[in-house]
C-alpha cells in the first residue's frame, strides 16, 4: 500500500537518479518539464471527459440516455466533436483586433494549467510547492476575467463587447466572496501553502469546521466559472454566447475546453482546501482519494447546472454584494472568535 | 428553512438521474402505437367494387380512381391514386367504403425523398406489400 501511495514519488526519484547529481539544474529542469506535461495531460483529459459527462448528466436528469451512438454507450462522442471543431473554418472578423482576438482563447486555456500546477495531488505530489499557493491560484484565475474582455473587445462587435462587460461585472463581484471564504481556512492553518493546508486536515476536513465558507465558496465558484445558474455571460438560450459570438472552430473550442479546465482547477482547489485533498482512509492511495473528491465536486456542479434556472442579473449582483459578501465577512469574524476561544480553552 | 426549495429541486433531479430512461431507441425499438393512430392507408384490390364512394367522401379530394367493365358487366378497378400530401388521415373514406376494402393502417415510416413520391399508386403498394409478406 505504501509503495502504491508513493508510486509517483518513486518514479520521480528513479528519473532523478539517472543524473549524476540528482539535484542539479538539469535534473530539476527535466522534472519540471515532466510535471508540466502531466498537468497539460490532466487538463486535456479532464476537458475531454467532462464535456461528455456534462451531456450524459444533462441526459440523465431529463430521463434520456445522453449521447449513445458513437462507441460503447456513446463514450467516444467528444472525440467526434473535437474533430468536427477542427474541421471548421477559422474565421477572423475583418474589423477585429486580430492579435487580441487570437490570444484570448489561448490565455483562457493556459490558466487552468498554471493553476493546477500548485495543487498537491498526493503526499508531496504538488508539481510546484508554492508557499503562497492559494494567493497564486486566485491571482492567476482572476486573469480569466481579462481574457473575456479581450475576447469581447477583440471581436469588434458591440454585443460581444457587452457580453465581455457583463462577464467582468460578474466575475469581479464574485471574486471577493470567493477569496474571503478561503480566509477562514488560512486563519486556522496560518499558511497559504496548499500542502500545509492538506496536512492540517489529517483528522478533520475543513468542511466541518467551515461549512458556511464551503457553501459560499461553491456558490461564488460557480459564478466565477460562469456556469449555470450564473451563466448569464454565455446564456446559450438567450444571448448566443456573449463574448464568444464571433469565434468559430477550434478557437471557440478552446474557450469551451478552458471552461472545463477552469472547472477542474476550481474543483481541485475546493477539494484541497475544504475536503482534505489527498487525505483519506488508507484503503486507497492518496491521489485516488484526491481525484474522487474532485469528481464529486464536479458532479455536484453539473447536477446544479441541470437543476436550477438562470438567475436574473440584478439578483446576481444582489446575491454577491448583499448576501455572500456579508456572510463571508461574518464567517471570518466567527472563525477569529473560534480560534480565540480555542486558544483560551486550551490554555494558550 | 431558507434554501429548502433548492434542496428539493436537487432531490428531484437526482431521482430522475438514477431512475429509468423514458426514451425509446427508435430505429432499433419500434414504438407501440395507441390503437387509434391513423398514419397510412391500405387497399384490398379484391374487395374493391369501384363504387367511388371513398373519393366522394374525401374532404380534400385526395382519392382518384378509374375503373372499366369486364365481360360480366361488372366494374373492375383499373387505377387508384391517393395524393398523400393532402391527406388528413381522417378516415372518412374508410367509413364510406361499403366493402371495407380501404383501411387505415399504422405504418408511420412514410418519409420520402422527392415530392412526387407523395402521389401514391395504391394498387402498386398493395402488390408490393403482398410481395413483402
Amino acid at each position: 500500500m505504501e509503495t502504491l501511495n508513493n508510486l509517483f514519488l518513486i518514479i520521480a526519484d528513479a528519473i532523478r537518479s539517472l543524473f549524476a547529481d540528482p539535484h542539479s539544474v538539469w535534473a530539476n529542469l527535466t522534472m519540471d518539464v515532466i510535471n508540466f506535461i502531466i498537468v497539460v495531460v490532466i487538463v486535456v483529459l479532464a476537458a475531454l471527459i467532462l464535456i461528455l459527462l456534462e451531456r450524459k448528466i444533462a441526459g440523465w436528469t431529463s430521463q434520456r440516455p445522453g449521447p449513445n451512438r458513437l462507441g460503447p454507450r456513446g463514450w467516444f462522442q467528444t472525440i467526434a466533436d473535437a474533430l468536427k471543431l477542427m474541421g471548421k473554418e477559422d474565421v477572423t472578423p475583418a474589423g477585429a483586433d486580430k492579435f487580441i482576438f487570437k490570444i484570448a482563447p489561448m490565455i483562457i486555456f493556459c490558466l487552468p494549467m498554471m493553476t493546477l500546477a500548485v495543487i498537491p495531488y498526493g503526499r508531496k505530489m504538488a508539481p510546484i510547492n508554492l508557499d503562497l499557493g492559494i494567493f497564486y491560484f486566485v491571482a492567476i484565475s482572476s486573469i480569466s476575467t481579462l481574457a473575456f474582455v479581450m475576447a469581447g473587445w477583440g471581436s469588434n462587435n458591440k454585443y460581444s463587447l457587452l457580453g465581455g462587460m457583463r462577464a467582468v461585472a460578474q466575475m469581479v463581484s464574485y471574486e471577493i466572496p470567493l477569496l474571503f471564504s478561503m480566509l477562514g481556512v488560512v486563519m486556522i492553518t496560518q499558511s497559504f501553502n496548499l500542502g500545509v493546508i492538506v496536512e492540517a486536515q489529517a483528522s478533520v476536513p475543513f468542511i466541518i469546521l467551515q461549512p458556511l465558507a464551503f457553501v459560499i465558496f461553491i456558490i461564488a465558484g460557480l459564478a466565477e466559472l460562469n456556469r449555470a445558474p450564473f451563466d448569464l455571460v454565455e446564456a446559450d438560450q438567450e444571448v448566443v454566447a456573449g463574448p464568444f459570438t464571433e469565434y468559430t472552430g477550434l478557437r471557440w473550442g478552446l474557450f469551451f475546453l478552458g471552461e472545463y479546465g477552469n472547472m477542474t482547477a476550481l474543483s481541485a482547489l475546493a477539494a484541497t482546501v475544504f475536503l482534505g485533498g489527498w487525505q483519506g482512509p488508507a484503503i486507497l492511495p492518496g491521489y485516488v482519494w484526491f481525484f474522487m473528491k474532485v469528481g464529486v465536486i464536479i458532479f455536484f456542479m453539473m447536477w446544479v447546472r441541470w437543476t436550477f434556472p438562470r438567475i436574473r442579473i440584478d439578483h446576481l449582483m444582489h446575491l454577491a454584494w448583499k448576501v455572500l459578501l456579508p456572510l463571508s465577512i461574518l464567517n471570518i469574524l466567527l472563525t477569529g472568535l473560534g480560534i480565540y476561544i480555542y486558544r483560551f480553552v486550551m490554555g494558550g | 428553512m431558507f434554501g429548502k426549495g433548492l434542496l428539493q429541486g436537487l432531490g428531484i433531479t437526482f431521482k430522475r438521474m438514477v431512475g429509468p430512461n423514458i426514451t425509446e431507441f427508435y430505429p432499433e425499438q419500434k414504438p407501440k402505437l395507441p390503437t387509434r393512430v391513423r398514419s397510412s392507408m391500405a387497399l384490398d384490390r379484391e374487395k374493391c367494387i369501384s363504387c367511388n364512394m371513398c373519393a366522394m367522401a374525401c374532404p380534400n379530394s385526395v382519392i382518384k380512381l378509374t375503373s372499366e367493365k369486364n365481360e360480366a358487366n361488372k366494374k373492375v378497378l383499373k387505377t387508384y391514386h391517393m395524393d398523400l400530401g393532402r391527406c388528413l388521415f381522417c378516415g372518412m373514406c374508410t367509413e364510406a367504403c361499403p366493402t371495407k376494402a380501404l383501411t387505415v393502417t399504422q405504418d408511420y415510416e412514410n418519409a420520402i425523398y422527392e415530392p412526387d413520391e407523395m402521389y401514391w399508386d395504391m394498387l402498386k403498394r398493395a402488390e408490393q406489400k403482398g410481395k413483402v409478406e
